[in-house]
């Protein structure tokens, strides 16, 4: 990128287990959110934190309907705003070389809502809504999450559990693909 | 500290790979590595390799980053279609690449050494006037003189047989991979759940596209509620006009199919002389209009889900191309003098008009049905990308290709030219004429079904050819590399006997007499893979057995957490009522009852479950 020169030690840069070039990439497109508060030069670990609206105006989020919620449990604080550790956490999950059970444990956290380990009814109705623009009608939500719990929920304590997430997973070989942002 | 220790017990790929693995923050991660490094007994200078070593594997897949082709369309592609269609796209490039591949290697040691006998060697160039280099009959015999003697029939033959192997072991490891990674147990089940919660494509970025999916969604979600009613029992009188219409479709596909073989037959007998562009165009004709014929079927057929409509259309198309290029193939064994030059320009020309017509049915398929459907017909509305017809579409193209190669050795060349102008004139097509697509498809399991239709019908097929072709057929004595010989194979036989005369060597003809040309060692090691073929059967049977108890015993775990939950409430609610009791009834001992009867209630509990805390 012309004459800039990004300076990062190569202990940030091993410590990261991507290509410099993926991480570079990353890098360019966190600061091109905010050139003014990113600097260059992060050897010295800069406390930097972009807040969500930046990350949630990415064209690669701006329409997802989760945005919020993938800031959320990516960033340290938990509001959305992240550092760029968060952002390269968030982007190396939802790439394509991260594991399944990885992807799924952060895909569980996105659909908890209230952030109990448990995706009781209440969360599953909210991703409807949210996945649906709140156009089913009452009953049909209803009928969709029960359905969903009946499936799902091999315990029979009326949520599912990360286990209990796995699985479904485990039988739905389009989650991998699926769970995947280009960067 | 267990994970440290843990972690420190691996070996370093496992290790690297489980710390990936971990669902830590990248800070926690850090910390992890760092405390691995200053507790681990290794050397400074272990440690130097390691980082040097996955410095150089990082550097390696960044070099190849950098390389990737039509990385931004795809991922346009992708962003506003979804995965299903974007899996076509992958394919169509993961098949350019191997024609890439192709090219390189049959230009290099095929191609070039044959110019370079030409240039040493001007007389033969008259002779040989009427053949470029792209087909067999120009290639000589010869051999090369220099710093090592290079035999051009050798070249030849092993540039071949070497290439299609290491296709064979390509798409084998891939449809390996993909299988295991998504094969599914019992997935009619799950629709629903799978459905709300995994299909969520997270990779469109289209605003338009993320509502449509939406809507789609809400549709899906409407037709699954309301399906729960239709599985009723058919009466059998229905259930007979199902089948009738089955057999009937099928009868039909079937007759299509083999009339066609049989007018390409007798057209080629027609055509003596293989100049003229007939045959290819009725060829490409008809593989255009049949399958489009075949998925007018599905408006008359009811099949009982979505996918077995998919498989069958998938069939019927793979039936009628197999046939069509079994009846060419076999047309072209029974040609006369230098018939491989002849084959090889029949097929150049038939992957010339292919191309023309996989243009014609992009406009046809989607321009058209575009314009009809929303000027004409609204009621059609804007066609879908066809993804199983353009996948095999394309399979059938690099058939083709993998037929042509030992006819006309730098095909792929322009098997690579049609392929890249087919990505373009797709993606134009697909933007400008498609939506997309109303069903979320099962994008992972059509890929899994895409590499194995490439490589059982269609790849073995082309193999087949080949190899009947160096096995049993005789070389034309006059043109080619192999003239002369008996038969394509006997080159081996032929360089074996030379080696033979080097000392050292003995190990080589060996291996040749004792293990490739004698049966008793093929019959030995197919009984041996048929064993262990047996052996694994048997395992993964007991292993879903295995699987069916383990479900069970999750789904009692869970009845006996429900089940000990409610007497323990049943309990605390019975003591609670009987405190309450002895409170109102004897006011004066109240207390000492009260305190007995706890005790003896909390004895009689602990023999039972733990007791919570009593708090009256």
């Amino acid at each position: 990128m012309g004459n800039k020169q990004t300076i990062f030690t190569a202990q940030q840069l091993d410590a990261y287990q991507v290509s410099d070039h993926v991480y570079s990439i990353l890098f360019y497109r966190y600061r091109d959110l905010a050139p003014q508060l990113v600097p260059l030069d992060y050897t010295n670990n800069p406390d930097v934190k972009l807040p969500y609206e930046l990350i949630g105006s990415m064209p690669e989020l701006k329409d997802n309907p989760f945005r919020q919620r993938i800031a959320e449990v990516f960033s340290e604080d938990g509001e959305g705003n992240m550092t760029l550790n968060d952002f390269l956490d968030m982007f190396s999950v939802l790439s394509e070389m991260a594991p399944r059970d990885l992807k799924a444990y952060y895909a569980f956290k996105i659909y908890d809502f209230n952030n109990d380990d448990f995706i009781c009814k209440s969360d599953l109705e909210k991703t409807l809504n949210k996945l649906t623009r709140n156009e089913l009608t009452e009953e049909e939500v209803r009928m969709v999450c029960e359905k969903v719990l009946d499936e799902a929920d091999l315990d029979n304590d009326g949520r599912l559990s990360l286990d209990d997430f796995q699985h479904m997973i485990l039988r739905a070989p389009e989650f991998l693909s699926t769970f995947h942002i280009r960067i | 500290m267990n994970l440290v220790r843990e972690l420190v017990a691996m070996s370093t790929r496992d290790r690297v790979r489980a710390i990936q693995d971990l669902p830590m923050s990248f800070q926690e991660k850090k910390h992890i590595r760092w405390v691995l490094k200053h507790t681990g007994n290794k050397s400074p200078c272990h440690c130097y390799n390691l980082t040097s070593f996955r410095k150089c594997g990082s550097n390696v897949r960044s070099a190849r980053q950098t390389l990737e082709l039509w990385q931004g369309t795809m991922k346009e592609i992708g962003g506003k279609f979804g995965t299903s269609v974007l899996s076509y796209f992958i394919f169509l490039k993961w098949l350019f690449m191997f024609n890439v591949f192709s090219f390189l290697v049959n230009f290099g040691f095929i191609t070039i050494p044959q110019l370079v006998i030409y240039i040493t060697h001007p007389f033969f160039f008259k002779g040989y006037f009427n053949y470029t280099v792209m087909y067999y009959g120009s290639y000589s015999n010869e051999t090369l003189i220099g710093a090592m003697d290079y035999k051009m029939q050798l070249g030849y033959f092993f540039t071949i047989a070497v290439y299609m192997l290491l296709c064979g072991i390509a798409l084998i490891f891939s449809m390996a991979n993909s299988f295991r990674k998504n094969y599914v147990l019992a997935d009619s089940t799950s629709s629903g759940a799978w459905q709300l919660l995994c299909s969520w494509d997270f990779s469109i970025t289209n605003e338009r596209a993320v509502r449509q999916r939406k809507n789609n969604l809400r549709i899906q979600l409407k037709e699954s509620l309301s399906e729960k009613a239709q599985h009723e029992q058919l009466t059998s009188s229905e259930k007979l006009k199902h089948f009738g219409i089955y057999l009937g479709s099928w009868l039909l596909s079937t007759s299509l199919t083999v009339g066609c073989g049989a007018s390409i037959f007798f057209l080629c007998q027609y055509e003596i002389k293989a100049e003229t562009l007939l045959v290819p165009f009725v060829v490409s004709l008809m593989n255009m209009v049949i399958p489009l014929f075949y998925s007018l079927f599905n408006k008359f057929e009811h099949y009982s889900s979505q996918r077995r409509q998919i498989y069958a259309l998938v069939l019927r198309n793979v039936l009628f191309r197999m046939c069509i290029l079994g009846v060419l193939c076999y047309y072209w064994m029974n040609v006369v003098a230098c018939w491989e030059s002849v084959v090889g320009q029949a097929l150049y020309r038939l992957v010339i008009v292919d191309f023309i017509f996989l243009m014609l049915g992009s406009f046809f398929g989607e321009f058209l049905s575009n314009v009809v459907g929303t000027r004409l017909l609204p009621r059609l509305g804007v066609p879908e990308f066809d993804v199983a017809r353009n996948v095999l579409e394309i399979i059938y193209a690099q058939t083709l290709a993998w037929i042509g190669i030992y006819f006309s050795p730098l095909l792929p060349a322009i098997q690579i030219l049609k392929f890249f102008i087919l990505f373009y004139i797709k993606k134009v097509s697909l933007m400008h004429n498609c939506q997309p697509p109303r069903r979320t498809g099962r994008a992972a399991q059509m890929k899994t079904i895409f590499t194995a239709l490439l490589f059982f019908p269609f790849f073995l097929g082309a193999l087949s050819i080949v190899g009947y072709t160096t096995w049993s057929l005789t070389p034309s004595e006059h043109c080619g590399p192999f003239r002369g010989l008996n038969s394509t194979f006997s080159v081996v036989e032929v360089w074996i006997k030379e080696v033979e005369a080097i000392p050292g060597s003995k190990w080589v003809v060996f291996i040749y007499q004792k293990v490739i040309r004698s049966e008793i060692f093929y019959f030995l090691i197919t009984i041996i893979i048929l064993i262990i073929v047996y052996i694994f059967w048997q395992v993964s049977q007991g292993r879903k057995q295995l699987i069916v108890l383990l479900r069970r015993q999750i789904v009692n775990e869970g009845k006996d957490k429900s089940f000990l939950l409610e007497k323990l409430q049943n309990l605390q609610k019975s003591q609670e009522l009987k405190v309450r009791l002895e409170r109102s009834t004897i006011p004066g001992q109240g207390l000492l009852r009260t305190m007995l009867t706890i005790g003896t209630l909390q004895r009689s509990r602990r023999r039972t479950v733990q007791p919570p805390s009593i708090v009256s």
